[in-house]
């Protein structure tokens, strides 16, 4: 006999573990360091912005926005692994056990989070909708129950076999969601009671209904799974190099006219470099995202020295988060096997990075002008501008990268 | 006849103490297909990738006409190849662009690329597959890219590892069909295979690996002759190989 609830906990043990490593490395980035920071200016700034607040604030839309979508968006963290569709598979009348330990998991968690998000949002719940703590402990009360009402139902809706079902299915429990909160933090309780009675009908009989004709779409929670853990590896990507991230391609068909190259046989990897970096992870939007921040810099900034400063951190750091892109394809056979001379690998890489921090430069130039800025401030940010995007790409990526195959 | 790939020697594995492969010698002459056959862990990825360059032997040599991948890289690796046991593809490429890659990576002329590309894909039923990225492929289509890649080339030395697995049977067809025509065009081919009764049709010779050392070779009538049975298939000679017993 198969000891489900072992099971469950062992995989639950070893996902703690490997989210703690991955959290102390982020710890020890000097990462938590800025959080801490964000987190003090941020309660500062929070605190100011509330004393400003005009009395006709929407808060009641603002709550029913928030917790709409943090009662709807509801998945069950299942623990599944890849073997389990083969390994599993023939216990799965049995699974139940085992999946009951992922929901009540999945509650205690996504509980804790509402309480967090209420508390946070507790100056405003007693400015706007009730200073009364009876009301604000029912509040929360029915906010938990609703919780729990949602975790259930949505488990019981990744039982359905197509995307477009479950997605019916979650906007019905958006819409129930949406109703709910409204009355619940206009304190209609009379009103809610209803809610309650039809909550109480759907899950009985509509998502009810689903438990009995589906079986688990096993596919499916991996995939769910699966991508729950991506999130995680993906966070920590941002600090180190996650092994496991598998990468996800988007086709971009309309970006694909700018990746072409011309056949030749010196251009072989050029075409490889520009389409990875536009269809692959994320490269593409990271570079957008800093390009954007750099001008909201430039812009909040007042003009002097401190704009061709920014322009080169700005560059500097678009160079930085672009040169993983040149090992993207590490341990691919083919690169190794192509008869092709080294040297154009690095140069085609060398060649695109180039341009792109040009363009970048061109654009914050551009925008600087626009802005009113002065030529010469213009020309200073041009020059040193394009002295650093040759030096970075000539001499620094060519030091970094010849050591990788 | 012509040696395409010659092995002499050839002792080596993933650490020096303790080789996979003891001194292994054989050769592959234009128009013929060799088949390299022996049991899981006998040493046959170990040879290939061998004759890949991407191992370096510890003792012996592999040249492809005449020589070494140390001597002339990117000559060596442009005369051959490679269709892998598992297909390696680029996530990011769609089919058409790994066909063009490829082409681009081996010097082909662009107008050689587009005679040759069409027929290619007509034959394994991909022409409306081309604008597809691998995550929609199935095992037997990523095959299929391989296969349509190696043959893009047209090398003098094809070196395929257990190329039928996932494929369907009329891609099969197609792949042997081919590789016979491009041996009587002189190219040679070693190909790794389990299934023993399409190598025992296609292959004109044989070398049996057992426990990283050449157990016999020859062509299927040598074989039977060593062994003493006229009626031996290649399957009985291949037990008789790997366990040491008469069958």
């Amino acid at each position: 006999m198969i000891d489900f609830t072992k099971i469950w906990r062992v995989r639950k043990d070893q996902y703690f573990s490997l989210a703690l490593r991955y959290f102390r490395l982020i710890g020890n980035s000097g990462f938590m360091l800025s959080l801490y920071i964000l987190f003090v200016t941020g309660s500062f700034y929070y605190a100011r912005i509330l004393k400003q607040l005009p009395d006709n604030f929407p808060a009641l839309w603002l709550f029913v926005a928030v917790f709409a979508y943090l009662l709807t968006k509801s998945p069950v963290r299942t623990f599944l692994r890849n073997g389990d569709l083969v390994f599993l598979l023939p216990v799965e009348s049995r699974m139940k056990e085992y999946f009951r330990h992922s929901i009540r998991y999945s509650m205690v968690v996504q509980s804790f989070i509402v309480v967090l998000v209420f508390v946070a949002l507790g100056p405003l719940f007693s400015k706007y909708i009730s200073g009364r703590g009876l009301e604000m402990i029912i509040t929360i009360v029915l906010l938990l129950a609703a919780k729990l009402w949602n975790i259930k139902t949505s488990w019981e809706e990744q039982r359905l076999p197509f995307n477009r079902n479950r997605r019916n299915h979650t906007y019905l429990r958006l819409a129930v969601n949406a109703v709910f909160v409204y009355l619940l933090f206009q304190k209609a309780y009379v009103f809610l009671i209803a809610i309650l009675a039809i909550m109480y009908v759907l899950s009985n009989f509509v998502f009810g209904y689903i438990k009995k004709a589906h079986g688990y779409k096993w596919e499916h929670l991996l995939e769910v799974e699966n991508g729950m853990m991506m999130k995680l590896y993906r966070v920590a990507n941002l600090f180190t190099d996650v092994p496991q991230l598998a990468q996800r391609v988007r086709p971009r068909a309309w970006l694909s006219s700018l990746s072409k190259v011309s056949y030749s046989h010196s251009h072989t990897f050029d075409g490889l470099y520009r389409k990875t970096f536009f269809r692959s992870n994320d490269y593409f939007g990271i570079y957008i995202r800093l390009i954007l921040i750099g001008g909201l810099f430039l812009f909040w900034i007042p003009q002097g020295w401190w704009h061709p400063a920014l322009v080169l951190l700005f560059l500097h750091a678009t160079g930085i988060q672009l040169l993983p892109l040149y090992k993207h394809h590490k341990g691919n056979v083919w690169f190794e096997l192509y008869p092709v001379k080294h040297q154009w690998r690095l140069r085609a890489f060398q060649k695109w990075l180039r341009l792109l921090m040009l363009i970048q430069a061109v654009l914050y130039v551009a925008f600087l002008l626009a802005m009113g800025g002065t030529w010469t401030n213009g020309v200073v940010c041009a020059v040193l501008a394009v002295i650093f995007v040759w030096l970075f790409t000539e001499y620094y990526t060519k030091k970094q990268l010849l050591r990788v195959r | 006849m012509k040696k395409i790939l010659e092995i002499t020697g050839l002792t080596g594995g993933y650490s020096p103490d303790r080789p996979v492969l003891h001194d292994v010698s054989f050769n592959v002459h234009a128009n013929e297909i060799v088949g390299l056959i022996g049991l899981n862990g006998a040493g046959k990825s170990t040879t290939i990738k061998h004759v890949l360059g991407l191992m370096e032997p510890s003792k012996g040599t592999t040249k492809i006409n005449g020589k070494t991948f140390q001597e002339e890289p990117e000559e060596y690796r442009g005369q051959l190849s490679y269709i892998p046991e598992t297909p390696i593809l680029y996530e990011e490429l769609t089919l058409w662009e790994h066909l063009e890659m490829t082409a681009m990576a081996y010097g082909l002329e662009e107008q050689t690329f587009l005679t040759r590309v069409r027929p290619l894909l007509a034959e394994f039923n991909m022409e409306n597959k081309i604008k597809w990225f691998p995550g929609h492929f199935s095992k037997g289509m990523r095959q299929k890219v391989m296969i349509l890649c190696a043959f893009l080339v047209e090398p003098e030395l094809y070196i395929v590892d257990e190329p039928f697995v996932g494929l369907d049977p009329l891609g099969i067809h197609s792949f042997l069909e081919l590789m016979q025509t491009f041996k009587n065009n002189g190219a040679g081919i070693l190909m790794s295979t389990h299934i023993l009764a399409t190598a025992e049709r296609y292959c004109d010779r044989f070398i049996i690996l057992h426990e990283g050392k050449i157990a016999m070779q020859g062509t299927l009538q040598e074989l039977k002759d060593q062994l003493g049975n006229p009626d031996a298939t290649l399957d009985d000679i291949y037990i008789y190989a790997s366990r040491g017993k008469r069958p």
